[in-house]
């Protein structure tokens, strides 16, 4: 028994320190591990630091407006890798400031490009008489609008925008550079009003005031080329808005203008000016559902010194399930009536000689509407009806274009359209260059755009 | 015709009165994430009437530009901005609010980014082929609750310009909220303590603050790049780093693919775990603190 005594006592003597040593190795370890992630962190947070510019200077602080803002709750750790202390955080400081945030190398206003490329396939009789939808560009591809834009504010009261567009306006020809808008925006006055001032487009109906590459289609609607021209209505001026403080949203505008656009006036003097007005509203039916509408008129005198007036209305509705990052559903539509007098030569003696122009008065008008599903955040798919008379002269033409529009990420693009176009038999004196005919046309029509740099978001 | 027109603007100089009435004594406040809302509302208390931009179930980096945004900042005395280029489309919604108090530079347009400590800022150069990537940093700040103690200071200076003789009540306000916090970050660092160290994959990278805040490590993305759809390679790839890592956790935001996102756990051994990237942005996480608790507790319980 004393020797069992003994021996335990010996074994207990001999293994007691290596049971120690071996928890004290294994509590080594666990420090070791600790201690390596905590250099591991460490490094990592001193290579971040390395990496960063020097941060701009410090701002004043300016003395405190009331009293001296308390510490923030002690407990609450700051940042793990903040280097503000608790006085730091109490002192009150500035809290706005021009682009403060903006370092050096940052300039002070941005910088956008957009490139739009379109290309069609068409009838050798439609290329012959011209009377496709990019009429002049029939079976090409080519630069429609490559827009490089800066926008950015002035000084604290006004903000301005200025884009140079150059594109391959006709066949063969050099690519032509142009000033495409450039106007300042005055954003402090007073009673809910605001001025823009310059070339623009304006903010007539719903798609006038959207870019080729903004397009919801690869082309305008028939409607409004047809009665605005093909680049739609821009022009030098300016231009009123008000928003009443009103429960509801509601947005009118005014605006003066030379009446530069040959398609639809043409006088181009503020003597005898083109003026727009706009009333747009809004809905929100429910948290998904939007719908906007509008009407817009813009009257003024064609360089024959008639008047030329049109009306305009506008609808525009999507559905976006709550969470998605997209509308599942896009509907949008205008639609145009325009009355305008126009010269026409009388032959009174039927000798085919013109005795007489007389004033006759022409109302015609046109309307367009959209669909678009987008079931993807990548894909969408949709249809535009179009339905068009023409401004002055007889007949109309409608068309039908079903598209597909793929985006492989928010700054690239890409568009397959098919377009069909009939035009009725009293279009036989135009759409008939070369002795061709393009009352049916059928159009393969593809697109592609990008975003480089800066790009302001969509409105709805 | 005339009668018409005249009913019309009585009817609009009523809704005008009433209007003007409904908030007369109160700091008219907007924000554009529902994060500053409520930090707004603990602070500002019964002196703001605080209204956001954006919802907790949008992704606050590509909102669309309704009117009705336009109709919210049309009386505001202060726009509340996250900054760093998260919310820069508000700049679209204040032009068409023809507002002055809160264009660009006024004193009532706020970027409450200011003091915080920024991470993940560009060392190299960077362009789009690596994908929608924020120049000025990670612009996610507001989930990482020790930025609450910074964000508030820039509130309160912010409603204090508007109303000078509030100041102290403001700050009292704060105090009291960050009084609440830190108890609350007590709770989360007792909680998340022995989670740190743990890998987790996210699918898009905005969870940077609250993954530093509690010494959890982003393993990886499950996009490709910010904002560029994860290819059928990449997204073998993080199945096969997450099962040789055994990485537990995929976190992913309620507007993102879960289909996806449950897919690539599943196959990895994981579990997909939808966080509230805003206040708002899932059921129960209604406050600033709810749903950093939601946060907390959604991923204590997923590493168990």
């Amino acid at each position: 028994m004393r020797a069992l005594a003994l021996t335990v006592i010996a074994l207990s003597t001999i293994l007691a320190p290596a049971i120690a040593a071996a928890q004290d190795a294994a509590e080594l370890r666990r420090q070791i591990e600790q201690l390596q992630r905590q250099l591991q962190s460490v490094t990592e947070r001193l290579q971040r630091l390395e990496a960063q510019p020097a941060p701009p200077a410090a701002q004043p602080v300016p003395p405190a407006p009331g009293v001296p803002a308390p510490a923030p709750g002690a407990a609450v750790a700051p940042p793990p890798s903040s280097t503000l202390s608790a006085a730091d955080l109490a002192q009150p400081r500035q809290p706005f400031s021009l682009y403060q945030q903006r370092g050096s190398g940052h300039l002070l206003f941005d910088i956008g490009i957009a490139g739009d490329f379109v290309g069609n396939i068409t009838q050798r009789n439609v290329e012959r008489a011209g009377g496709g939808t990019f009429a002049g560009q029939e079976n090409r591809f080519f630069p429609r609008e490559v827009e490089l834009s800066f926008f950015g504010q002035v000084d604290p009261y006004a903000s301005a925008v200025v884009r140079i567009e150059a594109g391959e306006e006709e066949r063969g020809q050099e690519t032509a550079v142009n000033l495409a808008e450039a106007y300042l925006t005055l954003l402090t006055l007073p009673f809910g009003t605001q001025a823009r001032l310059g070339q623009m487009r304006n903010r007539f109906g719903y798609s006038n005031e959207i870019h080729e590459h903004d397009l919801q289609w690869i082309d305008r609607p028939n409607v409004m080329r047809n009665f605005l021209g093909p680049e739609g209505l821009q022009e030098k001026g300016m231009e009123l808005t008000l928003v009443p403080d009103l429960p509801f949203y509601i947005e009118a505008l005014a605006g003066i203008f030379n009446g530069d656009n040959e398609t639809a006036f043409g006088r181009g003097t503020l003597q005898h000016p083109l003026v727009t007005g706009r009333l747009r509203t809004f809905f929100e039916l429910g948290l998904e559902h939007g719908l906007q509408l509008g009407m817009s008129v813009a009257s003024g005198q064609t360089d024959d010194r008639n008047r030329s007036t049109i009306l305009g209305w506008e609808w525009r509705y999507k559905y976006r399930p709550d969470g998605w990052l997209h509308p599942l559903i896009t509907l949008t539509g205008e639609a145009l009536y325009s009355m305008r007098k126009a010269d026409v030569g009388v032959d009174l003696d039927g000798d085919g000689a013109i005795d007489q122009v007389d004033k006759r008065q022409r109302n015609h008008s046109g309307w367009y509407t959209g669909l678009e599903i987008q079931p993807f955040r990548r894909w969408a798919g949709g249809v535009r009806y179009d339905w068009s008379q023409y401004p002055v002269n007889p007949g109309w033409e409608w068309a039908i274009e079903p598209y597909v529009t793929f985006w492989p990420s928010e700054f690239l693009r890409f568009r397959l359209a098919w377009k069909h176009t009939d035009r009725s038999t009293q279009t036989r004196d135009a759409f008939n260059l070369n002795g061709a005919s393009a009352r049916n046309v059928d159009e393969l029509l593809f697109q592609a755009s990008f975003i480089l740099g800066a790009h302001p978001a969509h409105p709805f | 015709m005339i009668s018409t027109l005249r009913g019309l603007l009585a009817l609009a100089l009523v809704a005008l009165s009433v209007s003007t009435a409904a908030g007369a004594d109160k700091i008219r406040v907007v924000t554009t994430i529902p994060d500053l809302k409520a930090l707004t509302e603990e602070v500002g208390g019964k002196l703001v009437d605080v209204d956001a931009l954006a919802r907790g179930t949008q992704n606050a980096h590509e909102l669309e530009i309704r009117p009705s945004l336009m109709l919210k900042l049309r009386r505001a005395d202060i726009l509340i901005e996250n900054g760093l280029d998260l919310d820069s489309w508000a700049d679209v919604a204040v032009q068409g609010a023809n507002n002055p108090n809160i264009v660009r530079g006024a004193p009532g347009r706020i970027d409450v980014s200011r003091g915080v400590q920024v991470l993940e800022v560009p060392s190299t150069r960077v362009d789009r082929s690596m994908g929608d990537v924020h120049p000025l940093g990670n612009p996610h700040y507001s989930l990482d609750p020790g930025t609450a103690p910074i964000v508030t200071q820039n509130i309160v200076d912010a409603l204090a310009r508007v109303a000078p003789d509030r100041r102290a009540e403001l700050e009292r306000n704060r105090q009291s909220f960050l009084a609440r916090l830190d108890e609350a970050m007590t709770r989360w660092t007792r909680a998340m303590e022995p989670l740190k160290g743990a890998k987790v994959v996210v699918y898009h990278p905005q969870w940077i603050y609250l993954l530093n805040r509690f010494g959890l490590v982003q393993a990886a993305t499950l996009e490709d790049r910010p904002g560029i759809p994860a290819s059928p390679a990449h997204v073998t790839r993080i199945i096969r780093q997450m099962r040789d890592e055994q990485i537990k956790v995929l976190i992913v935001e309620p507007w993102n693919d879960l289909k996806l996102a449950n897919r690539v756990a599943q196959e990895a051994g994981a579990k997909a775990v939808v966080l509230a990237p805003l206040v708002g942005g899932v059921k129960g996480a209604d406050s600033y603190i709810g749903a950093i608790d939601h946060n907390v507790n959604a991923l204590v319980t997923a590493m168990k």
